[in-house]
């Protein structure tokens, strides 16, 4: 089930699995917690992604053969408790709207959808966190229904506004701060996720819920929100 | 005790040690691209190994010190001058206030580094004074800058003895782990990687450098993202290797077939675009002893 690879003169890369799976992200933050208290000493850094986990140690205090060798016996002894899971759900409200959602015209026209059932079905899923990355506080969520599922665009926008909710294939997220980027748009939530409020940091963790919700043009406005 | 930013050059900024450990955070590794130069800068002025310096890439860069300040420059030859006058690099020197330091343009390598006694005290975010300008994080150096210090005096001449100055104009081979995907290439595509000469495109930056060559191919349809280590190799779709460095991306779905060794990063991030390099295989038992000699040496400690 487990297999450890080489990943670096420092680093060795765990995979729990070898497809997307929605019980994986809790799993790994698990291993990823206990890996934490277990070889505290020799843990650099952890980057979780969907089936896999990079774990970066001190090469100063170990080496490749016995650290693996460590990790490997606490992955033969781990059991999954998913009642320790810490995992929450976030709540994200969105502006679905022509003005903020760049792509959705054209979406609504190629899946034959009136906006409100589009608004519908984003928004009936609590999302699974399944990876961190891209930038800062970029959380990787899915999976997104088929009925809006749509592809990258072929040529990625130059800037896309902060805040702003997007679609590829079965994943949707949110952009924390004006980028470049290929997803698809359908509107923009007026949350501050940028480091600017170096809280956000923590704001989505792998294996965590979000669920998105719909608000009025006024509500979005008169908060604050851009158009 | 400052400096303040005259010229601020194409690319200048406060780098340190690095920001090891928000890879969950999605946050890149960061820090000094040239971790040789830039441990020997710190060593020079007995600083410890994470002291923030500064990392000026091509040159162009001025800066007027407001008061007594004990200094190293290591890394390129970017023609450093102190009043117009050519200066040592790889030795401590010390500035007066109102002496001009100056990068001009590179002589040889690219990037140059200034430590200071202490180290500068930018401001520390997420654990680390690295500015990473693909994250928004910090900022490029922007004229009238004042890039904050203690004020020091000379503590004693340290150098180092020529024999161990790098040659950055010396022709590379870059050491490189199998590691990740390398086995899932075939033994024909991994031949065409290690027998072929790459040249670095303009396409190269802190994030990643960028080759030019024979494209190779894997058969292998689609990858889930995953986590990419420092000095990853990706081979991205059109068959060409992008080496990943200081502020690449934490995760992605690219095939790699190896890890370069971090020494040879530092060698690597010296070489301007246009210029060759190779690739041979490396044993994790080697890459590990030689770097943790380095780590010992310098005092370098990622715990």
């Amino acid at each position: 089930m487990h297999k450890i690879i080489l990943a670096g003169e420092s680093s060795i890369l765990i995979y729990f699995g070898d497809k997307i799976d929605p019980a994986l992200p809790e799993n790994i933050a698990n291993f990823a917690n206990e890996l934490k208290t277990e070889l505290y000493e020799l843990i650099v850094d952890l980057t979780p992604s969907y089936t896999s986990l990079l774990v970066t140690y001190n090469l100063n205090l170990t080496n490749h053969n016995e650290f693996s060798a460590k990790v490997e016996s606490l992955l033969d002894g781990f059991k999954n408790n998913s009642n320790e899971s810490k995992s929450n759900t976030i709540y994200i409200p969105v502006y679905y709207g022509l003005e903020t959602g760049l792509d959705l015209e054209r979406m609504l026209a190629e899946k034959n959808l009136d906006l409100e059932t589009f608004i519908g079905i984003h928004t009936a899923k609590e999302y699974l966190v399944y990876a961190i990355g891209f930038s800062p506080v970029f959380a990787f969520l899915g999976e997104v229904d088929k009925s809006i599922q749509s592809p990258r665009l072929a040529t990625p926008r130059i800037n896309i506004p902060a805040g702003s909710v997007g679609i590829a294939e079965s994943q949707t997220a949110i952009y924390p701060t004006d980028s470049s980027g290929g997803w698809n748009i359908v509107g923009r939530t007026l949350l501050d996720l940028s480091l600017n409020n170096p809280e956000n940091i923590n704001k989505f963790k792998t294996g965590d819920r979000v669920k998105f919700y719909s608000i009025t043009r006024d509500e979005y406005v008169n908060n604050g929100g851009q158009l | 005790m400052s400096f303040k930013v005259i010229k601020p050059g194409f690319l200048a900024t406060i780098q340190d040690y690095g920001r090891l450990s928000h890879g969950a955070h999605g946050m890149s590794r960061c820090g000094a691209m040239d971790e040789h130069a830039y441990a020997w800068g710190n060593y020079l002025l007995d600083n410890g190994f994470n002291s923030a310096v500064l990392e000026i890439t091509f040159g162009s860069v001025e800066l007027e010190a407001l008061d007594d300040a004990f200094i190293v420059v290591t890394g390129a030859d970017l023609n450093f001058r102190i009043n117009g006058n050519p200066s040592v690099i790889w030795r401590n020197v010390q500035v007066h206030k109102g002496d001009i330091i100056s990068w001009n343009s590179p002589k040889s390598g690219v990037r140059s580094y200034l430590a200071v006694k202490g180290g500068f005290e930018a401001e520390t975010l997420f654990d680390s004074r690295s500015v990473n300008l693909r994250e928004n994080i910090g900022s490029k150096i922007a004229v009238n800058d004042k890039l904050i210090c203690k004020k020091s005096n000379n503590l004693g001449d340290k150098f180092i003895s020529a024999q161990y100055i790098p040659n950055y104009n010396q022709y590379i081979v870059l050491r490189i782990l199998p590691s990740y995907q390398f086995n899932e290439f075939s033994i024909n595509q991994r031949d065409l990687f290690f027998n072929q000469t790459y040249t670095i495109t303009n396409a190269s930056d802190r994030s990643g450098c960028r080759l030019s060559g024979a494209p190779i191919a894997i058969k292998r349809d689609r990858m889930i993202s995953e986590g990419m280590s420092y000095g990853s190799v990706e081979i991205a779709t059109d068959g060409l290797p992008i080496i990943l460095l200081k502020d690449a991306p934490t995760i992605g779905g690219y095939p790699k077939i190896g890890t370069v060794f971090s020494l040879d990063l530092a060698k690597l991030a010296q070489k301007q675009p246009n210029a060759k390099v190779r690739f041979k295989l490396i044993s994790i038992s080697e890459s590990q002893s030689e770097r943790a000699k380095f780590n010992q040496f310098f005092g370098i400690d990622e715990s």
